[in-house]
């Protein structure tokens, strides 16, 4: 009984120090520095204003904020729906192939993300190897222009998180008890049925995990968009690097980020709040 | 007992003190320095020389602020950043009289503006913005100056650095004025001149420009001379123009920070670079322009005559060093993010 | 009939993973150093490499530190998604946003602010600093995956095996950690990729004495991508492939 204290109190103890040292002083620093200026000398002159605010709230700052939460929702959501079936049957398969087919999933990832960002370039230019087949096969006439295009970015930021939403819907599916779809198939329901009021509800929590880790990452990933996309776009990674690095004005930058967080924050207290409501009404 | 074993211990201590291996700690651009002088440069002083590397100016100006300047003996800033950090006390007064091999450079990039005197930098390597062109393209073959990259001939086939100053810069020498000009009126006049250009531009890179061209996914670019050789290397349908308006020049810096700690490696280092068989090597490997004259001497005819690599001196009347905005910065990267979006 | 639509799924998606592995690995072997036409096949980016110490040896402190990394931070995580979904005690709400928070901020932001704290604490930069940097990174990643497989079960469980006597402890090892054993690997493989990918926050808070990988291949694809960095990732991918092949091996002859 007496080791059930230490263990519990060394966890959470060991928890609150962690997360209060790496997570909460860094942050509050951030908080902090939004309410400053931009001094030239040390980069941040305190204060206690809310100017910086203000300033993100004109009609560019905004686009910028709203083209990036544009393109990374639509990269989770076809993160989603290539990895949701690709993990259902991943969760189904038979030892020891299952290992090897999560173990060949992921080492792919282990090389650097930009060397293979710029490996897709050679496969997506007009003389690279998807044209080179496609004019070789008499598909197309004309090489066609996939680079540089807001297609070719998707295409690159999916390819760069699809392990990240694999591989939480993995664990939820994994889990699955398959009598539950036994058991709604003998009452009679549709496969399709089946899934949306069955399987989807189960491994909801692997689904919003997975989106989360996809959809959070890649509003802030904007290399791929410089490499594939040709750096046209100003997204809000971009934004918040060059406010840090080249205007200097690390309050705006920090006020951004805050911003961002904060945006992030309503919207997933709102679905959380939805969902309890609907967890709710269900258990009624 | 004791004696003895305090003896062996303190010999033990001393002897380690000697055979402490000198270190020198280089930050540098990636691949900017080849391994084999490296090399050659341990072989002889038997200084280990540690390296490390950063991608732009703007991130290692910021973590040698943040660190007080201390841990790095030996940096590569370019010019407007060699301004910045001096004029904020964050970099060495170099010891001349250790560096004998000085006065091998060329004074034509010696005792400009942004070091005066050049008590803190020592030129590494410098290069200019050209624009390249695939003669096979008729639209492209005709460009002389920037302003031709306008014509609607071009539209979707241009290459723009995505560099801040790099755009600003070709607005900025159509009207006549300075790249380094503060007055927010005439950032804001480049800035309308060059809106409707970005609809001509397929993509913005500063990384590896001459992929672009060589891939033929774009006509035109402007881009680094350093890079200009190698595409016209590759393929020598690229040819290169220096523009009428004029055009940026830039020079990367040997500086020691100001906390450094090894003082006397960092300047034997710095001798070292400056012998001119050393610095034509460098040359030659990293395919830009050295400031040696000396070592220039000694480089293949080809090489020396090339005018992109060396610019003759009409075109260097037309050139002009970037030095720091200071808080005029803003204005520019207002109308950066303008031009961004405008599409 | 299923079978043969869910392989063809299966291998398409492998495919789109793959492919472009292998023309980075094809390259490595291309003659032509600057253009992406071919030139005739070669080895002498792979002598290159070899000759390269600088990059061996980032690529050396890369692995160690990613592999450091992503165990300390599973271990982390999961006590960290234990404590959340068991126990009760103050900040429990705060701790649980923060993890989000920390998964929202901008690289930068995150590596900056470390930064401060690190001099604040007159803290040395280098293994250590990068270290804590990379626990940070990884955290949330894994706290958030082990948490939500932790959602799905069954609270009786755990309610028995405390009814039969175990401690919170014993309850752990024996009870919870198998349970989510799954979603703790997953959760090291990302922090793993997470680690050997980060090129900002390490920036930041490594210091001259321990150079890693990303940040020298950051800085060499701005001067033009070389081809030694295609021999290299070909190099890393066996190496890496081979080793977790390896240690499959040998967990399987545990009798």
């Amino acid at each position: 009984m007496r080791s059930d204290g230490f263990f519990k109190t060394a966890v959470i103890v060991g928890t609150i120090a962690w997360m209060a040292l790496f997570a909460f002083v860094p942050n509050v620093l951030v908080f902090l520095a939004s309410f400053g200026s931009a001094s030239p000398e040390n980069f941040i002159e305190p204060g206690f204003s809310l100017h910086n605010y203000a300033r993100l709230m004109d009609r560019s700052h905004l686009e910028i904020m709203l083209s990036s939460l544009k393109l990374s929702g639509l990269v989770t959501l076809v993160c989603l729906l290539t990895a949701y079936p690709f993990a259902a049957i991943l969760a189904r398969a038979r030892q020891p192939w299952r290992s090897y087919m999560l173990v060949l999933v992921v080492i792919p990832f282990w090389t650097n993300s930009l060397v293979r960002t710029y490996a897709m370039t050679a496969m997506l230019n007009t003389s690279g190897i998807i044209n080179s087949v496609l004019l070789g096969l008499g598909i197309v006439k004309e090489p066609l222009a996939m680079m540089y295009t807001p297609g070719a970015v998707v295409l690159g930021l999916a390819y760069t998180l699809l392990p990240f939403m694999i591989l939480p819907l993995y664990t939820a599916l994994e889990r699955l008890d398959r009598r539950y779809v036994e058991a709604s198939r003998d009452l009679g329901a549709t496969p399709i049925k089946t899934f949306w009021r069955v399987v989807v509800p189960l491994t909801m929590p692997g689904i919003v995990s997975g989106c989360m880790l996809v959809f959070l990452p890649g509003i802030g990933m904007f290399y791929v968009s410089d490499v594939l996309g040709g750096a046209k776009a100003m997204l809000l990674g971009n934004f918040i690097r060059d406010q840090f690095l080249t205007t200097r004005d690390w309050p705006l930058g920090a006020a951004a980020s805050v911003t961002l967080t904060a945006l992030m924050g309503v919207m997933l207290v709102l679905y959380w709040k939805s969902s309890s409501r609907l967890n709710a009404g269900s258990q009624a | 007992m004791k004696r003895l074993f305090f003896f062996v211990v303190s010999v033990f201590l001393a002897s380690q003190a000697w055979a402490a291996p000198k270190e020198l700690y280089v930050y540098n651009w990636s691949e900017y320095m080849p391994e084999s002088v490296l090399e050659d440069f341990t072989k002889e002083t038997g200084v280990k020389v540690i390296m490390s590397t950063y991608d732009s100016n703007e991130a290692m100006y910021a973590k040698i602020k943040m660190v007080n300047a201390r841990g790095y003996d030996i940096i590569v800033p370019s010019t407007d950043f060699v301004s910045r950090m001096s004029r904020e006390g964050l970099l060495r007064p170099l010891d001349k009289t250790r560096l004998k091999n000085f006065a091998n450079l060329d004074p034509y990039l010696l005792n400009q503006a942004f070091d005066p005197g050049n008590t803190f930098s020592v030129p590494y390597l410098w290069g200019s913005t050209v624009i390249a062109v695939n003669a096979k393209d008729p639209a492209a073959a005709a460009v002389t100056s920037f302003a031709d990259l306008w014509k609607p001939e071009l539209k979707g086939k241009l290459l723009l650095p995505n560099d801040m100053r790099g755009v600003l810069g070709m607005g900025l020498k159509r009207l006549g004025y300075s790249l380094n000009e503060a007055d927010p009126a005439k950032v804001a006049e480049a800035c309308a001149l060059l809106k409707p250009l970005m609809q001509s531009v397929r993509v913005f890179d500063s990384d590896s420009p001459k992929q672009a061209l060589l891939n033929n996914e774009v006509q035109a670019a402007v881009l680094w001379n350093g890079e200009a050789y190698i595409a016209s290397g590759e393929n020598p349908d690229i040819k290169f123009v220096y523009p009428t308006e004029g055009f940026s020049l830039w020079v990367d810096n040997l500086c020691i920070p100001k906390n450094a700690v090894n003082v006397d490696s960092a300047h034997l280092f710095i001798d070292y670079l400056l012998r001119p068989e050393v610095a034509a090597l460098i040359c030659q490997e990293m395919g830009y322009s050295s400031p040696n004259l000396k070592g220039k001497e000694s480089l293949p005819e080809e090489v020396r005559t090339n005018a992109v690599v060396y610019p003759g001196d009409a075109e260097m009347e037309r050139g002009e060093f970037e030095t720091d905005l200071g808080p005029a910065v803003k204005t520019y990267e207002k109308c950066w993010m303008q031009l961004k979006m405008a599409r | 009939m299923m079978r043969w639509v869910r392989r063809l799924y299966v291998g398409l998606i492998y495919l789109f993973l793959y492919l472009p592995l292998a023309v980075m690995v094809v390259y490595s072997f291309n003659a032509s150093r600057f253009s992406m036409a071919w030139k005739g096949a070669t080895l002498d980016w792979y002598v290159k490499l070899l000759g390269n110490t600088g990059l061996m040896q980032a690529a050396a402190h890369s692995l160690l530190i990613a592999m450091v990394s992503a165990t300390i931070s599973s271990l982390l995580g999961t006590f960290i998604a234990m404590a959340l979904h068991r126990w009760r005690f103050p900040s429990r709400k705060v701790i649980h946003t923060s993890l989000f928070v920390m998964m929202m901020s901008p690289d930068i932001v995150i590596g900056i602010s470390l930064l401060v704290l690190f001099m604040a604490m007159s803290l040395p930069l280098g293994f250590w600093t990068l270290l804590m940097a990379h626990v940070t990174l990884c955290v949330p990643f894994v706290a958030i995956t082990v948490h939500s497989r932790l959602l799905g079960f069954d609270r009786h469980v755990v309610e028995a095996a405390r009814d039969l006597g175990a401690g919170e402890y014993e309850v752990f090892r024996h009870v919870v950690l198998p349970m989510v054993f799954p979603a703790v690997l997953a959760g090291w493989f990302m922090s793993f990729t997470l680690s050997i990918d980060d090129v900002i926050i390490s920036f930041f808070t490594t210091g001259p004495t321990f150079e890693v990988l990303p940040l020298r291949i950051y800085s060499m694809v701005r001067l033009g991508l070389k081809p030694e960095v295609n021999a290299l990732c070909a190099i890393m991918i066996l190496v890496t492939a081979a080793a977790v092949f390896l240690s499959q091996r040998l967990l399987k002859e545990k009798p």
